[in-house]
């Protein structure tokens, strides 16, 4: 990593306690990394590990118990939509408005005049490719376009990074590996920096340029992999040996972390 | 309409004029609807006056049912503890059948319009909060993140993304709500009041004019048809995109 790349945004040994019941529960523990701009970062790790608080975290969404969070290098404490835009595995799309107006609610609710709204609604519509749907309802497009107009949608208020909760967890393999490569498109087109989480190593190598490995309860960082396969990636990498020998490490990181989560308890199991 | 119809409510009417002008029926038990016009020639300008009346308790009620119903509906549904809490006791509450509250809202409020818009506005209440509780629950809670992440107030992320998106669950507790309303106000007019639709149907009642009786009615009928009527203009305006969604499947 080059020295000279400013950091977008970074994590000050965040930690969250969850009570439960009067128990607390150490959801995450210690966590801290930087992220350079525009460098494609993913999160791996077993379900149920914190990363979607941690995300939320990062966005303002969600307090942290210990730590602070740096965006630009000012702390973060309530949401920064001009900054950071943030997409889920639904693409919350508002049902009764159109592809279109869906895209401008974002900038509609930051205040921006109507002509620019719309102007800037077109022009993400031609980046992702979906100019011709509009004027159609949500309803009418396929899973895998729904989430393309989230990502337009994120992107409309050109905010500094787009953090993304495992957008395409609920699409299908097809689909998903299409998706990939339209993120990685839009991703060198626009040269956002982008926080992804995914519980699939093939996709967060496939995309990334580093990739954080958590481990489970506590959640914590285990491992930072540099992910320097070459760019621009085809489907073909998956099945070099280079990228095989990467995702080894990164599952070594994470079955290590699941032994000893057995050994603790096998309720976590 | 279609000649059709047309023909069968003419012949219907004919059966209905025949079994009074040959008395097959007593005169009590039936009005004739020749007896009903001319009870609407009579006394046409009492029942204006007993419409305005009723259509006006309505209307106050319906305001007063909606606000309260669907702000109480959003409250707990957003506020888990508030709905926990408050969930079972309206549930339970409204299984109570609420006829039985009427003396005291007599007491309360009074013989006037008060005591009929109070007991309307407590029977079209229930469903409508109930509804909108489970439709504000049953929204994605990711919706709720996205609004605050994109810089919605707490008050914006209700009005702009809540509310519209459970507008499904609470369109049918405001149809369910508005007809009880409708009912609330004339029965609660039957059982105590200076006027009103449903004064003049117990009054005429008590004093054996049947006709009269039949034509209070078919005021009613007209009052509970407008109401439905405005709700289905106001529910396509904001649920046309749910029915193009089922139209498209």
């Amino acid at each position: 990593m080059a020295p000279a790349i400013p950091v977008v945004i970074e994590a000050r040994g965040l930690g969250k306690i969850f009570s439960v019941e009067r128990a607390p529960i150490v959801a995450l523990q210690d966590i801290s990394f930087a992220v350079p701009e525009g460098r494609f970062v993913s999160l791996v790790g077993p379900s149920g590990c914190g990363k979607s608080t941690l995300l939320q975290m990062l966005a303002g969404l969600v307090p942290s118990t210990t730590g602070e969070v740096l965006v630009d290098g000012a702390v973060v404490r309530r949401p920064i939509p001009e900054k950071i835009s943030v997409m889920f595995q639904d693409a919350t799309l508002l049902p009764w408005k159109r592809i279109a107006e869906n895209i401008e609610f974002p900038l509609e609710i930051a205040g921006v005049p109507a002509a620019e709204r719309h102007a800037r609604a077109a022009g993400m519509l031609a980046l992702v490719g979906l100019s011709e749907f509009a004027e159609r309802y949500p309803h009418e497009l396929s899973g895998g376009m729904r989430q393309r107009i989230a990502i337009a949608r994120g992107l409309a208020p050109n905010p500094r990074i787009l953090l993304m909760d495992e957008p395409f967890g609920a699409l299908d393999e097809q689909t998903r590996i299409k998706m990939g490569h339209e993120l990685l498109r839009i991703w060198a087109k626009t040269k956002k920096t982008i926080f992804f989480i995914t519980h699939s190593l093939t996709e967060a190598l496939f995309l990334s340029d580093i990739v954080l490995v958590m481990s489970h309860r506590p959640g914590r960082i285990v491992g930072v992999i540099d992910a320097a396969l070459p760019r621009p990636r085809t489907y073909d990498i998956i099945g070099s040996a280079e990228f095989g020998a990467v995702r080894n490490r990164i599952w070594k990181l994470i079955s290590q972390d699941d032994t000893e989560a057995g050994e603790t308890g096998m309720a976590s199991l | 309409m279609s000649v059709r119809r047309l023909i069968v409510i003419v012949i219907a009417l004919g059966v209905w004029e025949a079994v009074r002008r040959f008395n097959l029926v007593g005169p009590l038990l039936l009005a004739s609807p020749s007896e009903i016009v001319a009870a609407l020639v009579k006394s046409w300008p009492d029942y204006l006056v007993a419409l305005r009346f009723t259509v006006s308790e309505i209307v106050i009620a319906l305001a007063f049912a909606w606000a309260l119903g669907i702000g109480a509906g959003v409250v707990a549904g957003v506020r888990p503890f508030f709905g926990a809490v408050s969930g079972p006791l309206l549930s339970s509450l409204f299984a109570v059948p609420l006829i039985t509250w009427y003396p005291l809202f007599m007491v309360w409020f009074g013989i006037g319009m008060a005591s009929k818009i109070a007991y309307a506005v407590v029977s079209g209440f229930f469903p409508i909060a109930i509804n909108t509780m489970n439709g504000v629950r049953g929204v994605d809670p990711h919706y709720f993140v996205f609004g605050r992440a994109i810089g919605c107030s707490r008050l914006q992320v209700v009005l702009r993304i809540l509310l519209p998106m459970a507008m499904p669950s609470i369109a049918s507790g405001l149809r369910i709500g508005t007809a009880l309303v409708v009912i609330g106000v004339i029965v609660a007019e039957m059982l105590a009041s200076l006027g009103g639709v449903g004064y003049q149907i117990s009054y005429y009642q008590s004093v054996y004019q049947t006709g009269h009786v039949y034509l209070g009615i078919l005021f009613a009928l007209a009052c509970a048809l407008a109401a439905n009527w405005g709700l289905s203009v106001i529910e396509r305006r904001f649920t046309h995109w749910r029915e193009l969604q089922i139209g498209e499947r």
